[in-house]
């Protein structure tokens, strides 16, 4: 269970990476980084699949995803950021993780904690 | 033009799921070419967006359209079930794509 979550952290992590990769590349072989990174992250994705629920999985990695790229384009890319993007954005959020979670209504207890941690 | 790119981008991804399913229960070549073809093509797009669109806004987008268009494919097509959950929720993705296409 424990190691299964590590592979949900490190796939919305290598997701982080790619996304930042996108931002940033400007040489040839920064592609093949990049590349490298999104073929680690889809690796990392499919193992947390093995043991827990798709939807929890996607849920979390789009929670995580939206958060880090907020966070990136305020602190590295210099974006504009006010409360009213920010609420849609919560709102959007929610939507993403109540359509996964509502593939998997009835998992087992332990399942639905990890979700919520 | 930056808009018009994330909804290629998600429906790229939208084939490319509905790949990985035919993929999952057979392993054809041409289940594995829409496979890896659709989520290919979408990130091509995606990144083609950031050109135009602040990269949390593009992203965000990119992942609610995809999500209701899997959903949605899944409900038409394959006879996934339609409960209150799932409509409120594609409504709550439509108010915040909508939204965040009104302010910026």
């Amino acid at each position: 269970m424990q190691k299964d979550w590590i592979y949900v952290g490190l796939t919305s992590l290598f997701e982080l990476f790619w996304i930042f990769g996108f931002n940033v590349a400007n040489a040839w072989w920064h592609w093949i980084i990049i590349v490298s990174l999104i073929a680690l992250d889809f690796h990392f994705l499919s193992k947390a699949c093995e043991n827990l629920p798709t939807g929890t999985v996607y849920a979390t990695f789009a929670g995580v995803g939206t958060i880090g790229t907020t966070l990136m384009d305020i602190f590295i890319f210099d974006g504009e950021f006010n409360a009213i993007k920010g609420i849609f954005m919560f709102i959007l959020v929610l939507g993403v993780i109540g359509l996964n979670l509502s593939d998997n209504p009835s998992k087992d207890p332990v399942e639905k904690k990890g979700a919520h941690a | 033009m930056g808009w018009f790119l994330v909804l290629l981008a998600a429906i790229s991804e939208i084939i490319g799921v509905v790949g990985l399913r035919f993929y999952s229960q057979e392993k054809t070549i041409r289940n594995l070419l829409i496979y890896v073809g659709g989520f290919g093509m979408s990130f091509v797009l995606l990144y083609a967006s950031f050109n135009y669109l602040q990269l949390s806004i593009a992203y965000v987008v990119w992942i609610g359209i995809g999500t209701v268009g899997a959903v949605l494919v899944n409900i038409i097509f394959f006879g996934e079930s339609k409960n209150l959950t799932r409509i409120i929720s594609i409504i709550a993705i439509i108010i915040g794509v909508a939204g965040l296409k009104a302010i910026s």
